[in-house]
Order: structure tokens, then C-alpha cells, then sequence
């Protein structure tokens, strides 16, 4: 599914050039659930944002799904992110001033999907994450761990064929942390691909993998033993 | 991206501003009443300037002493205060006998003191035939106009105006039987004429005293000539017709080959109207450029909120761009903004200056009892509609296309 090869990105800030991404070649399959691991500035960040189009590297390649990403246009990249990437952001990203609804609606918006078709979609994805009753309220008056389970939603709606978590558990409480792995976890084993960034071990072990980053290279990319899988009954 | 989705969500976005939103807006509106309210009045008081030179009566051609050198708007000669001659009695026959000419009027004008008992004024006393008074549209209000007869008889009779009536014998009395006193003759009061305000040649005709033109132009003046010959042709379409009939009789009469040292100049309602119509729609279109500034202050508002705005709603760019929103999804977007929160801003403001154009018509027809009309011109409303939207895009294409040339990962990562 995802396959980069000597992958490399160089930022240039008033003529000094910064490598955050040295070579970096791997592969994930599809239905993996890999954990990307590393301190501040070892390039996890960088890597993440490749992989999910959100930038571009400047050598190596990159190849999705079969089709190689590298010559792709800005459009075909953002229509790649809308149908086949769902994100999910530490501070959760939600529009505050929209209720549950309109901003699980937003991918849908972007895909063509005509109104009358997102109704079940939007339901179907809120339902996912067990907020039905919620669906109506504002965002702003949900707790962190609601947030973040409406933003898993909103990277659901589309039906993505990969979930990108960036700290995902970062801004919440252990319940609310374990309740958000859970949920991830269910959509692995339902056959998504979920890569995950993280700095917790414990919250990187719900992976099947865990590659490690360290100065823009990587240091260790080794299947996890005893991976945690969730016994919550979100996702039974 | 749809246009409902557009729509819909720049509307949540407004909404959830209100305030703001309002205060955005408030510079459109106040430009766009401003040019509701300017260009309804000028319409207005060009009705009002046009209906009173129709009300000069119907079809007619005006004949000035003196002729024009310099094109067909300079002052004729005798309109700058000279005395020129060439009107006489002759003229005026020749033209009654044309059959493209239904009627012929002449006027000998003169300045004088009116006066009844301790009360006197200061008029202009027009010398006329009978007949003037039906093809000038002259309405006699109380008792009747002078006939041919008192015409013919030389009677001392005259018909004042209804200002002067006030003036002379005080508001609500009746002149009509007593006498008044111009140039040392005794002027029975026959008629009182129906108010009609400032006319041709901005003579006040409320304060005009009439006299048969015998009595005026022979005893009181002392001249044979007429200070203008007023004609009517025989309907709208056959002015132009009548007119150069009308310079081709008086060119022979005055033994004139050559049109350019005429004696005399031709002005027709239509002259008269055109030129005053031009004139007043650059008045209309000046006032309203000035006051399209505002649109501008306006505008430059709205640009100012929506790279406000921009920088607010950078995270929420980053968002729509990272689940498949495009640059020209994020330009459109803030862009609808815009140009809804100008657009209703220009609904708002044409509602205000159709409020206000439609006080001011309750005002001066009710309360300062002048015929005005009430202008809401459709040209108006649309080119403020148009304005409206057009300022909205002018102004928040910049605002709009920062936001959309923002980069997804520094959006994102913007606190």
C-alpha cells in the first residue's frame, strides 16, 4: 500500500539547509497498524505529513496504492487526502462554531457527495464512534474525549483506506485516551490501516509495528510481541 | 465544491458573527443608500424640472429676438438683456397662416410696481393675446381670463398671479372686481391664476400680472416689437416640421438668406427638455460618484475583516485542506463571504435608501407641498445590486487568495 524508498527532505531556511528526512525506505500493507516513534526533531512529523500528502518530499520516492505520488499535481494530492486519507489530530481540529453534524459533513463536502446522500454517511459514522445522541450539538460543548472521537468519525466518513493518528491521546485523560485507542484499534482489526505517531510506548504497542526515527533516519522498524489490543466493547 | 455548500457554509460562518458581520457590512450600506438616496433624488427633481417646462403647454416652439452665433445653447441676444426688435406684428400673422401651425402667441414683457391701497410689489407685467392663456397651459383659478375682446378693446383688465393676489389684497381674499395699479393704469382684476411656481426665462409666474397685449405693448411699453412669439405645432410629430417652417417664414420675412445671421432664435420644448435632462443626470451621476467613495471606505472594511478573518481561520484551512479541500475550494469559500456579507450589506442599504428617499417624498409633497415625484429608479437598484457584489469580490479576492495559497502543515500547525 505504502512503499518509500531512500526518502529524503531538506528545509531551507535563509540559505542553511535542514535535513529532517536523511533516507528513509520502508513499506506498510494494507490492514497494518504501524507506530511511528521518536523524539522531538528525529523527523516522524516530517515523515507523517509525507505520507499523508500533506508535503512533499525533495528525493526518494514515494508510491500509494501502485501509483507513484512524486509528479502528482496539489489537486490530485488534496482528491487522494479526501478519499483515501482520514486524519486524526492531537487538538482534535474541530470547527467549534458547527455542531457534531456539519462537521462530520466537511470531507463529504469536498468529495461531491450530493447532500441528500451524506445524511446516512454522517449517522453511520457518528454511530461508529458511539455518540449518536450528539449528533445535533455543538462541538464546543463536548468533553476532550468526545472531540476526539467526533474528529475519528469525521476521518471516517469518506471511507478512507488509511487512518493517519497524530497524538491522537495526547490531549486527553487515560479513559478517554484508552476509549480513542480502542476505537482505532476496532478500525484496524476491521481491516483499515491505521498508522499512528506517538511518543507513548504504551499507546504505540496497540500497533502490530513500530518504526523509530532518530535524526531523520531510522533507528529500529520491529513488529511489536504482545501487541494491546482493546477488550472495550466500542468496536465489538 | 457546491454552491449550496458555499453558501450554506458561509452563511454558518456569518451567522456565527453577528455582530461583526454587521459592522462589516455597515460601510456597504451606508454607500449603497448613499447612492439609492442620490440617485432617486436627482431622478426626482429632474421629473420635477422636466414636468415644468411641459408645463409650458404642449408642442410648442419658442421665437427669441436675436440670434445665436456661437451654436444651437448659446444665449440668444435677447436673452442676455439686449434689446433687439425683430418680432413684430408681421411675424405673427406670417406664422398664423402656415397650416403646420396650430396656434400663435406673442409676449411683450415689462418691469413695474403693482400696487392695491398701502401694498404694493414689484412684477413683471406680460402683455398677451387671449389665446395665450390656453396654449401656455395658463389655468385661471378664480374668475375667468381676458378675452379677445377686451383685446381688441384695449380694456383695462388683467389676470394676476396667486402669489401677488396674497401679496396685494392678503391671503384668502378675493381680487377679483377691485383694482390694482401698474404704471399709473387702473387694472381691473378679472381672474387669479392657479399657482404654478418659477417658469420659462425664470420668471416667477405666481407674481405675473397679465394685460391684453394692446393695452401693454402700446400704452404701457410703447414698442411695436414682442419679446418672444410662442408657437404650436400641430402635434408631437410634426415639431421638428413646424420648426423649420417656422425659420424658413421668418427668414423670408426678414429678407434673411443666410441662416447664420438669423435674427431670431428657434428653441423647442424638446430643446429645452434634452438640454435640461442632460444636464441634470450629470448632476445624478456626479452626486452618486461621490457618493460611491463610501463604497470604496466600505470595501476596504471588508477587506480589512477578511484578512482579520484569514488569520482566525488559519487551523480551520489547514483542516479543510488536509481532508481534500483544494486552493480554489478555500478561494471560493472566503470569497462567497465576501461578497454575501457586500451583498446583503446592498440589500440593507437599498432598503434604507428607499426608507429615506420615501421619508423625504412624505416631507416635501405633504408638509412643503411641491409636486414631487417619487423616484426609486431600477437602474439604481441595480447597479447597486451589482456594485455590491462586485466590491465583494474586489475586495476579498486578496484576503481570499492568502487563505487559500496557505500551506496545509503551516495551517495546521498555526496556534
Amino acid at each position: 500500500m505504502i512503499d518509500v524508498k531512500d526518502l529524503k527532505k531538506d528545509y531551507i531556511d535563509e540559505g542553511e539547509t535542514t535535513s529532517a528526512l536523511r533516507g528513509v525506505t520502508f513499506s506498510i500493507n494494507k490492514g497494518d497498524f504501524v507506530s511511528i516513534m521518536g523524539p522531538s526533531g528525529s523527523g516522524k512529523s516530517t515523515l507523517v505529513q509525507i505520507l499523508s500528502f500533506l508535503d512533499r518530499s525533495t528525493g526518494g520516492s514515494y508510491t500509494f496504492n501502485g501509483k507513484k505520488i512524486d509528479d502528482m499535481s496539489d489537486i490530485e494530492l488534496a482528491h487522494i487526502r479526501n478519499k483515501s486519507i482520514g486524519f486524526v489530530f492531537q487538538s482534535f481540529n474541530l470547527l467549534t462554531r458547527l455542531t457534531v453534524y456539519e462537521n462530520v459533513e466537511i470531507p463529504l463536502i469536498y468529495s461531491d457527495v450530493p447532500p441528500s446522500s451524506r445524511k446516512k454517511l454522517i449517522e453511520d459514522a457518528v454511530h461508529a464512534v458511539g455518540l449518536d445522541e450528539k449528533l445535533y450539538v455543538e462541538t464546543a460543548k463536548l468533553s476532550g474525549g468526545q472531540k476526539q472521537r467526533i474528529a475519528i468519525a469525521r476521518a471516517l466518513v469518506n471511507d478512507p483506506d488509511i487512518i493517519f493518528a497524530d497524538e491522537p491521546t495526547g490531549n486527553l485523560d487515560s479513559v478517554s485516551g484508552a476509549q480513542v485507542m480502542s476505537i482505532l484499534d476496532g478500525l484496524n482489526h476491521a481491516g483499515r490501516t491505521v498508522i499512528l505517531v506517538t511518543h507513548e510506548t504504551n499507546t504505540a504497542e496497540f500497533a502490530d509495528r513500530i518504526i523509530r526515527l532518530r535524526d531523520g533516519v531510522i533507528e529500529s522498524d520491529e513488529p511489536v510481541k504482545n501487541p494491546r489490543h482493546s477488550k472495550d466493547e466500542f468496536f465489538k | 465544491m457546491r454552491i449550496s455548500d458555499l453558501v450554506k457554509s458561509s452563511q454558518a460562518t456569518l451567522r456565527h458573527g453577528k455582530m461583526r458581520s454587521l459592522l462589516t457590512m455597515l460601510g456597504i450600506v451606508i454607500g449603497i443608500s448613499s447612492v439609492i438616496i442620490l440617485m432617486s433624488i436627482g431622478q426626482s427633481a429632474q421629473d420635477y424640472i422636466l414636468a415644468q417646462v411641459q408645463g409650458l403647454g404642449s408642442n410648442l416652439i419658442i421665437i427669441i429676438p436675436g440670434g445665436t452665433n456661437n451654436g444651437k445653447f448659446s444665449s440668444p441676444a435677447a436673452a442676455q438683456g439686449i434689446i433687439v426688435t425683430s418680432l413684430v406684428q408681421q411675424d405673427v400673422d406670417a406664422l398664423g397662416r402656415d397650416p403646420s401651425i396650430s396656434a400663435v402667441t406673442e409676449e411683450a414683457r415689462g418691469q413695474a410696481e403693482a400696487s392695491f391701497g398701502d401694498n404694493s410689489e414689484s412684477v413683471t407685467f406680460d402683455s398677451v393675446p387671449a389665446n395665450f392663456f390656453t396654449i401656455r397651459n395658463f389655468t385661471v383659478a378664480n374668475g375667468y381670463p381676458f378675452t379677445d375682446n377686451d383685446v381688441q378693446s384695449l380694456n383695462h383688465v388683467a389676470v394676476i398671479g396667486s402669489s401677488l393676489a396674497s401679496t396685494l389684497f392678503g391671503p384668502g381674499s378675493n381680487p377679483v372686481g377691485q383694482y390694482i395699479e401698474v404704471k399709473n393704469i387702473q387694472f381691473r382684476v378679472v381672474g387669479v391664476l392657479a399657482a404654478k411656481g418659477t417658469g420659462a426665462f425664470g420668471i416667477d409666474q405666481d407674481s405675473l400680472v397679465l394685460v391684453p397685449i394692446t393695452v401693454g405693448q402700446k400704452q404701457m411699453l410703447g414698442i411695436n416689437y414682442f419679446s418672444d412669439i410662442e408657437v404650436q405645432a400641430n402635434d408631437a410629430y410634426t415639431v421638428s416640421f413646424a420648426q423649420s417652417r417656422v425659420e424658413t417664414i421668418l427668414e423670408q420675412d426678414h429678407n434673411i438668406t443666410d441662416p447664420a445671421k438669423d435674427d431670431f432664435t428657434i428653441e423647442t420644448q424638446q430643446d429645452v427638455l434634452s438640454l435640461l435632462g442632460n444636464i441634470t443626470s450629470i448632476l445624478t451621476l456626479f452626486l452618486a460618484a461621490i457618493a460611491s467613495i463610501s463604497l470604496v471606505v466600505g470595501g476596504i472594511g471588508i477587506m480589512n475583516i477578511m484578512l482579520v478573518s484569514v488569520i482566525e481561520r488559519t487551523k480551520e484551512i489547514g483542516l479543510r485542506k488536509s481532508v481534500g479541500a483544494t486552493n480554489n475550494d478555500i478561494l471560493q469559500q472566503f470569497l462567497v463571504e465576501s461578497v454575501m456579507l457586500t451583498f446583503i450589506g446592498g440589500i440593507i442599504g437599498i432598503a434604507l435608501g428607499g426608507l429615506v428617499v420615501g421619508a423625504a417624498w412624505l416631507v416635501i409633497t405633504k408638509i412643503a407641498g411641491i409636486a414631487w415625484t417619487f423616484a426609486f429608479p431600477l437602474s439604481a437598484v441595480l447597479i447597486a445590486v451589482l456594485v455590491s457584489s462586485v466590491t465583494g469580490i474586489a475586495f476579498g479576492i486578496y484576503p481570499a487568495s492568502q487563505a487559500a495559497r496557505k500551506s496545509p502543515i503551516e495551517a495546521l500547525r498555526y496556534e
